[in-house]
């Protein structure tokens, strides 16, 4: 099935990424999350065998998506299994498969993130850090602080991941650090190709859980390992989340809604295109699942560098239906069916 | 795709690359008690001992296993605990392993007795209506509310109404007590009170050893009633360092086993608000989200649930949040009802969610009657000036 089908064509200019460096911002709420969106991204991304694109992205004819864009997929809440159905079901894509080809690089940041050893009675077992880090660099924190809890060598080192599990990668403790490198070893495996990607495309799903998790790191520490990773790479899109719950601040604030709040407006300012999907303000409708807005950032301000302006995209809002097979329908207000 | 078995868990037919020791066995569905492929993806679910809770799970009619329900309430009510003894009761019926964190084993001996003589009628009863396959009868049957056991039970009838081994949801009797029949059946776990580490890592691990212990087809289920409430849990385990990571861990670990453990936690919403945002970061970290909010203690109030007076009085709203897997996906197809206000009534044999409805005021019949009258005798009739639109 050719990829156009599988994304609805009302979004389709919005899941199309820029030719030049850009940040996406993808934010969800509790009841209506980004997720099948995300798999839309990773649809143009890597599904384009016979697209209309095949000459854009690659000179050399027939092996158009071979030297393309590749994708390093980070999630901190859900796990691959998810990713893979999901690819599956809604955008015809074998993440397996593309994994073996080097054209996809998960980043697991569930499943050993904060798992305790069995058998090794916790003696020294997860300290707090009480003093809230200043505005450091992110290479300032010492990764020390979770060791206790990880295997001996606490970062898989590129080798054995590479040998072990194609395209598999796993974050053992919440350091931006080690999740820098971590990304950046998903990379080297991906650039490890024999026609290494042009670009490749940074999916970090739900960041945000790090502030939520670890008080430690601070809103601008994580926005900054994002934006040097963003560096090294052509595209990234961050999805996070932006229940009313978690940007209104209670009385007393917390600090985990101050932290989020802070690293979600400053995503927000720095993106070129901020898409957000929410409940229907008006109750529950069975044909719609949910609302979908679309806004141009601020961070659009490079193409006005390159002298380009056709990837501005008016604010516009877009309702939406995931239907049980995993298809999507996007549609105006009011063009729903029946 | 026309070839595949549907009753066979497609998610879990491919191998993912993740660590061998953790990769779960594959086992047929049909082969463990108290289990069951869900009727939208084939994934096994297994019920939460409340067959109108089970009915409104997207569904799947049944908790999906490898996922969790979070339940909220407000008040100091704890209707929330009734659903927990439910599922814990279902699970030791069934021969799951239970898990309980952080109460003793008074709780245990407290867990409510499957309902006697007339469960087996209801059962009986349903064995003679029409025999339908019960992947049909759990799509949708929200609406037959009035009858949530019969149309459970006939999902056994199916295997024939005598074999007991194959129910899926048991009716328990809240006045009763659950003989157990091994002191091992549920496991306690302890918090520690400890004020310097996170309270939740040995639970953890206690969990991670039991499962990993434990044969590999085995079912468990966690419970943990009250979590953050003060009389169990020490104050710094609300530190979202702690909590968040032990709800981050415990995703992780449902992951590590989506075809043996599912998990069930309370919260006292009144402690802890949600529109905090380490609420919502736990509701977010699980994968459905329930509030129950009962009515305040008031007579009048809590009788306007009821559509006429022989009904059962609703004791409070019930909320759907987030539901498992399906609002993970995006959210679209076999929820039709997920907009609906509902409401929980419990008796002593169940705990029943339904549509929530106003009657019409019931203790005004006099000023209605007074106002026919007084129509009739056109004493305080309005003029037909005013009538007139």
């Amino acid at each position: 099935m050719p990829p156009e089908s599988r994304i609805p064509p009302l979004l389709q200019p919005y899941t199309r990424l820029p030719k030049h460096p850009s940040l996406f911002l993808l934010t969800g709420t509790l009841g209506a999350t980004a997720n099948w969106l995300i798999i839309r991204f990773l649809c143009d991304v890597l599904a384009t065998k016979n697209g209309s694109r095949a000459a854009e992205n690659d000179k050399a004819g027939d092996e158009v998506g071979e030297g393309g864009t590749a994708v390093v997929l980070v999630s901190w809440i859900r796990e691959y299994e998810f990713w893979r159905n999901e690819a599956r079901k809604g955008a015809g894509l074998d993440l397996q498969r593309l994994g073996n080809e080097k054209r996809v690089a998960f980043v697991d940041g569930l499943s050993r993130m904060y798992m305790p050893e069995v058998g090794k009675q916790s003696i020294t077992q997860n300290t707090v850090l009480t003093t809230p880090q200043t505005q450091n660099m992110v290479t300032a924190r010492t990764p020390a602080r979770m060791t206790p809890w990880t295997p001996p060598a606490p970062l898989m080192s590129t080798s054995e991941a590479k040998s072990d599990n194609k395209g598999y990668f796993f974050l053992h403790t919440p350091d931006l650090k080690a999740f820098e490198e971590t990304v950046m070893s998903a990379t080297a495996y991906l650039e490890s190709s024999s026609r290494p990607p042009k670009s490749i495309l940074l999916i970090l799903d739900a960041p945000d859980t790090l502030l939520a998790t670890e008080p430690g790191i601070t809103p601008s520490a994580l926005a900054s390992t994002i934006l040097q990773l963003h560096a090294k790479m052509l595209h990234a899109i961050v999805h996070v989340s932006a229940d009313d719950a978690l940007l209104s601040l209670s009385m007393p604030p917390q600090p985990l809604e101050i932290s989020g709040h802070n690293f979600l407006v400053g995503m927000a300012h720095g993106s070129k295109r901020v898409i957000s999907c929410r409940v229907l303000d008006t109750g529950v409708a069975k044909d719609v699942s949910g609302v979908l807005r679309i806004t141009g950032g601020a961070g659009g301000g490079f193409s006005e560098l390159f002298g380009e302006d056709e990837e501005r995209v008016e604010a516009r809002e877009l309702l939406y239906l995931v239907k049980g097979d995993g298809s999507v329908k996007v549609f105006e207000r009011g063009a729903g069916e029946g | 795709m026309a070839f595949r078995k549907r009753n066979i868990p497609l998610s879990r037919a491919g191998e993912a690359p993740q660590d061998p020791s953790s990769s779960p066995t594959p086992t047929t569905p049909q082969s463990i008690s108290g289990t069951r492929p869900s009727p939208i993806d084939g994934r096994l679910t297994t019920s939460t001992g409340t067959p109108s809770l089970d009915n409104i799970l997207a569904g799947h009619a049944g908790l999906a296993l490898g996922t969790s329900l979070f339940i909220g309430e407000s008040g100091t009510t704890d209707y929330a605990g009734i659903l927990l003894r439910f599922y814990a009761a279902e699970g030791v019926v069934q021969g799951h392993k239970v898990h309980v964190v952080g109460l003793g084993e008074w709780w245990g001996r407290d867990l409510p007795g499957l309902a006697g003589s007339k469960g087996e009628e209801k059962r009986r009863e349903a064995g003679e209506r029409m025999k339908i396959a019960w992947r049909y009868e759990g799509l949708g049957e929200f609406g037959s509310r009035g009858s949530p056991a019969p149309n459970r039970a006939t999902a056994q009838a199916k295997a024939g109404d005598a074999e007991e081994p194959a129910a899926f949801c048991h009716i328990f009797d809240l006045a009763k007590r659950l003989e157990l029949p091994v002191q091992s059946v549920i496991n306690y776990i302890t918090v520690p009170a400890t004020a310097k580490d996170s309270p939740f890592v040995s639970v953890l691990q206690n969990l991670q050893r039991q499962i990993a212990c434990s044969p590999p087809n085995s079912i468990h289920r966690l419970l943990i009633p009250g979590l953050l409430s003060p009389a169990t849990y020490p104050l710094t385990a609300a530190q979202p360092q702690y909590v968040l990571q032990f709800l981050h861990a415990l995703r992780a670990l449902l992951r590590q086993y989506p075809t043996r453990l599912a998990a069930m936690f309370t919260l006292p919403l009144t402690l802890y608000p949600r529109s905090t945002g380490l609420v919502r970061w736990m509701e977010i970290l699980s994968d459905g989200v329930l509030e129950l909010s009962p009515f305040p203690n008031d007579r009048r109030l809590s009788t306007s649930g009821a559509a006429t007076q022989e009904e059962e009085r609703p004791q409070g709203m019930f909320a759907v949040h987030k539901l498992p897997i399906y609002h993970e996906k995006g959210g679209g197809g076999g929820a039709e009802w997920l907009g609906e206000d509902l409401a929980f009534t419990v008796s002593r044999r169940k705990f029943m969610i339904a549509k929530f409805s106003l009657p019409p005021v019931e203790g005004d019949t006099e000023a209605q009657q007074g106002g026919a009258q007084e129509s009739h005798g056109g004493v305080n009739m309005p003029s037909k000036a005013e009538l007139d639109f």
